[in-house]
């Protein structure tokens, strides 16, 4: 019987292998999907809507599956949407969370929507500040293609003219809350930025998608849409042309190669009958995110690969970057205590945004280079945190919670780590997951730019809050642990030397030209913006460049 | 019920297209809620609780101190919330926490006996609020009485969990997610920036 070859063999289902599977899809190019999990049924695995008082434990989690929990969205009303089977390790010393979605669509079911462009102070920061290698790439280049994206998914902000920011094409912003005005108003005393972020969620009806409702329970799912997610956005379309197949709970395992060391296919793990499988395409986009990607094509060895596939630069699995992230400053508006409840959680914490102010004139002028970005929130949530702070009890207690419930507010940095030889990803070289396969071992400190970037924000956020009129109750503390973020990135390099980088410029690999990369691990670092729309961005453009070889003739189409 | 939802999900949709149908300050989020799973058997509740960790006695001390941390005055408090009943489930499911609670509630009797002579639950309401008095405020602390502050921080803890994830807890609060709204919410105090001038209704 003669074996099925598809075109291109996409592994994922999240930004990077959505873009791919549509843009091919749409394309004509037959594509097969492989998604290491399940589809998720919005009607039972979205539970956004529903009570706390709803939920077993309240939304609180079964306490005695809290220590299986990788993360802060891996909870009592998603859980089942995470993956909580294939382990990995750490190497002494290292710290890392690492949630990972495997159902289909990944992290896009749940993210947390903001949404800015890279730069050129991004690409070409090399060059201003000397540290590591630019971008090959400019913003004039790459800016197209964010345009099609920003009108695809649909990015809620203004323009801005910020010298960190390029400005894209944007639906009406979010109003700003009370608690926005009164921190807008300090920072301006301060004078740092504050804006409304770019938040990838429908202010208004937008490409047959519904406005979102502001129920406030985004990263928990949307069952209607109102937010980018593959599944919503991205899958259908590609179903559409006939040409996808998409596999579920197919496991990637390693990259096959022919005798001229091209790839010819994957083999997966089918997780429902344990067997392995394999699948063949004349061209394989790896998009599994940053960490597993690695891991894939590590494990991909060969007689003309040793070391794994489109790694005889040695990088593969290198470079590493992750978003510092943690809360610079705590406190409360006395102006809003016991004022009546409002809305402030609508956005979670996309309403607004200080995008980074530092070294702008001049890449040296802070005590580090580059710079961070800062979240704030506050307000009423779900849940009087602030309850848990005040002295008491009784009728006078109940009534202070009530006082100060709209009052609290947190500011949240985004700060990107700098490349080092001394955090990467490799294979553990003795644990292996349940199907036999090597785990990923992950090699990861914050470095001292981004601990003082982490120092930095503190001191001006506890301004900020001060200079709003707030009281400022906490400033610092640890930042939350690497991996928190869930924006790692760099563990495949581009760049235009095939002895330094993994893929070159469009995400083709140097060694296998039939072999691309549409997912964050692409990325020279992180800068101190979000990834998804990056993700999808240049996931764009590589799925174009692969459409292109393909007419070129360069792989044969069936 | 899968109908219901897909008949939610459909109205969803349609006020999502047809923005500002409904108009703020928003309509009520648990109409839509998948209630029919959550608030009729949430709410039977028998006339006698059998606790599944604590002992009767044990209990009734988990009751009054759950309504003395969150009273019923003016507004519903733990009593109505059923917060012993979160607590006694909480407490069974969560191994971790057992041995605290129980060496914790026994501190408490023991502590009682020697103030007053009796079990903290059959103390007048205000030998009970002057042995709470100085666990549950930095200011009034004593010397001696460490692992009771630990252990009431830890109950007052569970009891605002249970108290403010339920129904009448985000009722208390007038929690703003119970509700979904037609455009994201904005300011209103457009003249005053710094909100210096605002009022404070709720004292």
């Amino acid at each position: 019987m003669a074996q099925q070859i598809y075109d291109v063999i996409v592994i994922g289902t999240g930004a990077g292998g959505g873009m791919a599977i549509k843009t091919l899809c749409e394309a004509d190019l037959k594509v097969c999907a492989l998604n290491a999990g399940r589809r998720l049924d919005p009607e039972k695995d979205f539970r956004f809507h529903r009570m706390p008082w709803e939920m077993k434990f309240r939304g609180l989690d079964d306490p005695k599956h809290r220590g299986e929990s990788y993360g802060y969205m891996d909870g009592e009303y998603t859980k089942a949407a995470w993956e909580h089977e294939i382990p990995f390790t750490t190497a002494p010393g290292t710290k890392w969370m690492w949630p990972r979605c495997f159902s289909v669509g990944g992290k896009t079911n749940f993210w947390g929507r903001s949404s800015a462009r890279f730069g050129d102070i991004d690409f070409h920061a090399a060059s201003l500040d000397g540290y590591d290698v630019d971008w090959p790439i400019t913003h004039d280049e790459i800016s197209p293609y964010y345009t099609r994206v920003e009108k695809m998914i649909g990015v809620a902000s203004t323009v801005q003219n910020r010298p960190s920011n390029p400005d894209g094409s944007y639906l009406p912003p979010f109003h700003f809350r009370c608690l926005d005005r009164i921190l807008e108003a300090g920072s301006n005393k301060v004078g740092v930025p504050y804006l409304p972020d770019r938040c990838a969620q429908l202010t208004q009806p937008h490409e047959g998608h519904p406005a979102c409702h502001f129920c406030g329970e985004c990263t928990t799912g949307c069952d209607v849409g109102a937010f980018f997610s593959t599944p919503y956005f991205l899958l259908p379309k590609a179903e559409a042309t006939k040409n996808l197949e998409l596999r579920t709970n197919a496991l990637a395992k390693n990259i096959l190669t022919d005798e001229n060391g091209h790839a010819r296919g994957v083999a997966y793990i089918d997780r429902k009958s344990k067997q392995e499988v394999e699948v063949y395409g004349r061209a394989v986009v790896v998009a599994a995110s940053c960490v597993e990607s690695a891991r894939i094509l590590l494990n991909s060895k060969s007689r003309q690969h040793p070391n794994g596939v489109a790694n005889s630069s040695g990088q593969l699995g290198r470079n590493l970057c992750d978003h510092l992230y943690g809360e610079s400053a705590r406190g409360y508006l006395p102006q809003l205590v016991g004022r009546p409840p409002f809305p402030d959680h609508v956005g979670d914490s996309t309403i607004a945004w200080m995008p980074r102010w530092q070294n702008l004139k001049d890449p040296h002028e802070e005590k580090f280079i580059r710079g961070y970005s800062v979240y704030p929130d506050g307000g009423c949530g779900d849940f009087p945190w602030i309850a848990n702070e005040l002295d008491g009890f009784g009728s006078s207690y109940k009534r202070e919670i009530k006082r100060r419930y709209p009052s609290p507010v947190s500011f949240g940095i985004q700060a990107p780590s700098l490349r080092s030889d001394t955090n990467y990803v490799d294979l553990d070289p003795e644990v292996k997951d349940p199907y036999g396969i090597p785990v990923a071992r992950l090699h990861f400190q914050w470095d001292e730019n981004v601990l003082k970037m982490w120092e930095h924000s503190k001191q001006v956020c506890a301004d900020v809050l001060r200079a709003s009129g707030g009281v400022l109750e906490s400033s610092g503390g640890e930042p939350e642990i690497p991996g928190f973020s869930l924006h790692e990135t760099g563990t495949c390099r581009m760049g235009n030397d095939p002895k330094h980088f993994v893929t070159n410029r469009f995400g083709q690999t140097h060694d296998v030209p039939n072999l691309y990369v549409c997912d964050a691990s692409v990325f020279l670092n992180c800068t101190d913006k979000t990834t998804t729309i990056s993700i999808l961005t240049f996931s764009l453009r590589t799925s174009e460049y692969l459409i292109e070889n393909f007419r070129r003739g360069e792989h044969k189409a069936a | 019920m899968a109908g219901q939802g897909i008949q939610r999900r459909e109205i969803l949709r349609i006020l999502g297209t047809a923005a500002a149908i409904a108009q703020f300050p928003g309509f009520s989020k648990w109409t839509f809620a998948c209630g029919h799973v959550g608030n009729a058997v949430l709410q039977i509740k028998p006339a006698v609780y059998n606790p599944q960790f604590f002992t009767v006695a044990e209990y009734a001390l988990v009751e009054r101190l759950s309504e003395m941390i969150i009273p019923s005055d003016a507004t519903p408090g733990a009593r109505e919330a059923g917060v012993a009943e979160f607590i006694d489930f909480i407490v069974f499911s969560d191994p971790d926490s057992q041995y605290a609670f129980r060496t914790g509630l026994t501190w408490m009797n023991a502590h009682s006996e020697r103030l007053f002579g009796q079990r903290f639950v059959d103390l007048t309401p205000e030998q009970q609020t002057s042995l709470l008095e100085p666990l549950a405020y930095k200011d009034k602390s004593r010397p001696g009485e460490a692992d009771g502050r630990i252990f009431f921080r830890q109950i007052r803890e569970f009891a605002l969990n249970g108290f403010y994830t339920s129904e009448i807890g985000f009722k208390e609060l007038d929690c703003p997610s119970l509700k979904m709204y037609a455009e994201s919410p904005e300011c209103p105090h457009k003249d005053d920036p710094e909100h210096l001038h605002v009022s404070h209704p709720i004292s």
